[in-house]
């Protein structure tokens, strides 16, 4: 959790706004550090967090948050925290071992073109019931209570290499806000991947240009982040631009921010740009 | 021109409310709800992209028995049991036995929000279809749409448009709240007309128009911040006084002949050399080449 980041949003773990959707996008640079924040930001929020990653192994995601000071085997322990390992789930979705183990969240594997349903019904019934913890109540006698549920996913563009269709995804991620933001009263985090060159504005790209165009349609926050514009430097990792996007109609539709960053050990700075203490 | 489509005068039809990801035009399509409402219309609006209490929102409280929101946003495409509206529920016939339930048979205003949802799941001709009869149709009074254009092909944008009898393309201003929307109004009568007009919306949901965006080239000069002279702190001097350039102007300078020149240098006088020949008969005037027996 990066504290700096935070008081950028105007958030606490005590203290946010609930029913948002939040969109990280990076291009020419690595977000996933926006990911592990928010990750370790709504586990000490005391929210249900249910967290898709697709992209790297449960280990990687506990070490990362290991720094951050967020214990995920304790929180997957406790219930609060259900995770989906989409690295070894696929596998045994593509190479079965015994008939119907493991969720069929990842039945789209096998026909792409069906489309995101089980994803979505793996993440409805993650989100929706404390039922699922039952199992676990014995840790201090009781089921724990947590707070709105949260919905992180890492990263949603990979889903279109994996052969989804745009369409297919925007679709999932509908039903995910429909779900979590407006049913349940919680909010959702996704991150997508834009490849590296900018690609022609002819609006009909099958690719992760026009997911993100979708979805900065549906998202309350979009949080963009770019390498420098001038190629890699040591001081500064990148830039992020934050921009509220106005969902409840009061003056100004937009607003937007400029920062530029450095990811360090344990955490992030944050600085307006030119600000940076290489420069200073 | 906006505040006379939002305002219903150029009765009926089919708005269409053009936006991108840059800026987003629910505002204004909730401004066009908002005035239907107070013009005591009977509004449906098919609501794909925002749940009810986000649409409702800001909207005049005691206006809302006459509001009806058909919920196509929690499950559009009938992936939990009880779906109270589908998208592939959009067909002429299937749209009228949902207003009918309604049991309002005032003309009424139909909003769509948004029609990207819709043009996503169903082809374009069977959508361009059942809007024309909408547009047509005997019970609704107007159709209103938002479309995101910069999410489909511009060729299905640009067939969206020819259905429609007003087209509100709106983008960010250049400074402060206003947005810029440009509009192209079709008349019965087959005349176009277009529009470009700053606009703001107050929180009330009533519209402003703050004037017109200046013309490309001016709103250029106006945006270039006048740029430093750099002849200004000169230790020499750049410019001319009318005397100096006189002056200049009257020296002649070298190696450029003028007539004067010429006749100084070139003095033809009485005296001075000349050849005069005058052939003899006697002159030994050889009629043959004489480099005949040269190889040229």
């Amino acid at each position: 959790m990066f504290t700096e980041l935070n008081s950028i949003l105007n958030i606490t773990p005590d203290n946010f706004k609930q029913g948002e959707f939040v969109l990280i996008s990076d291009r020419h640079t690595d977000g996933s550090f926006l990911i592990h924040h928010f990750l370790s930001f709504y586990l000490r929020a005391r929210c249900k967090v249910c967290f898709l990653g697709l992209v790297q192994s449960f280990s990687h995601y506990c070490a990362v948050s290991q720094r951050l000071g967020v214990s995920l085997v304790q929180a997957k322990e406790k219930g609060q925290l259900i995770f989906l390992e989409g690295l070894k789930e696929s596998l045994s979705v593509l190479i079965p071992k015994e008939p119907n183990t493991g969720s069929q969240a990842l039945d789209f594997l096998r026909d792409p073109s069906a489309g995101l349903r089980s994803l979505y019904e793996f993440v409805r019934a993650s989100v929706s019931h404390t039922g699922g913890v039952e199992g676990v109540e014995g840790v201090e006698g009781g089921v724990e209570e947590w707070g709105p549920p949260v919905l992180l996913v890492d990263d949603l563009s990979v889903l279109l290499s994996l052969g989804v269709s745009v369409g297919a995804a925007l679709d999932f991620s509908h039903y995910c806000r429909a779900t979590v933001c407006s049913q349940l009263q919680g909010s959702m985090v996704m991150l997508v991947r834009c490849e590296a060159e900018e690609e022609e504005d002819d609006g009909d790209e099958e690719g992760p240009e026009r997911l993100l165009k979708g979805l900065t349609h549906q998202c309350s926050l979009t949080l963009q982040v770019q390498g420098l514009p001038t190629g890699y430097c040591r001081d500064i990792h990148g830039q992020v631009e934050v921009c509220w996007r106005n969902r409840h109609g009061n003056g100004q539709q937009m607003q937007k921010k400029l920062f530029q960053y450095k990811v360090h050990d344990k955490s992030a700075s944050f600085f307006a740009r030119g600000t940076s203490s290489a420069v200073l | 021109m906006l505040p006379e489509i939002l305002q219903g005068t150029v009765g009926g039809g089919f708005v269409l409310i053009q936006d991108s990801s840059n800026y987003s035009g629910r505002q204004l399509l909730k401004s066009f709800i908002h005035a239907a409402l107070t013009r005591e219309e009977v509004v449906h609006v098919l609501g794909f992209e925002v749940s009810e209490e986000e649409l409702k929102d800001g909207l005049n409280e005691s206006s809302m028995q006459r509001l009806h929101f058909h919920n196509a946003y929690i499950d559009p495409l009938g992936w939990t049991e009880s779906p109270h509206f589908t998208v592939h529920q959009f067909s002429m016939e299937q749209l009228t036995s949902l207003f009918k339930q309604t049991q309002q048979t005032k003309p009424f205003t139909l909003v769509i929000d948004s029609l990207s949802w819709i043009l996503r799941h169903i082809s374009t001709p069977v959508v361009c279809e059942s809007l024309q009869q909408l547009k047509k149709g005997g019970a609704v009074r107007a159709v209103i749409g938002l479309l995101h254009s910069d999410m489909h092909q511009r060729g299905l944008v640009g067939s969206v448009c020819h259905l429609a009898t007003s087209v509100i393309t709106v983008r960010p201003g250049l400074r402060g709240d206003g947005a810029v929307a440009k509009t192209t109004k079709r008349s019965k009568t087959g005349k176009v007309t277009q529009d470009e007009e700053i606009f703001s919306i107050k929180e009330d949901l009533t519209v402003t128009v703050q004037g017109k965006p200046s013309q490309p080239g001016t709103t250029q000069t106006e945006l270039e911040e006048p740029e430093a002279d750099p002849t200004a702190n000169l230790t020499f001097n750049l410019r001319l006084s009318d005397k100096e350039r006189e002056a200049k102007e009257k020296l002649a300078l070298p190696f450029v002949f003028s007539k004067e020149k010429k006749t100084a240098l070139l003095h033809t006088g009485p005296g001075s050399g000349r050849i005069l020949y005058e052939p003899d008969a006697n002159d030994d005037y050889d009629q043959e080449d004489p480099d005949d027996d040269l190889d040229v």
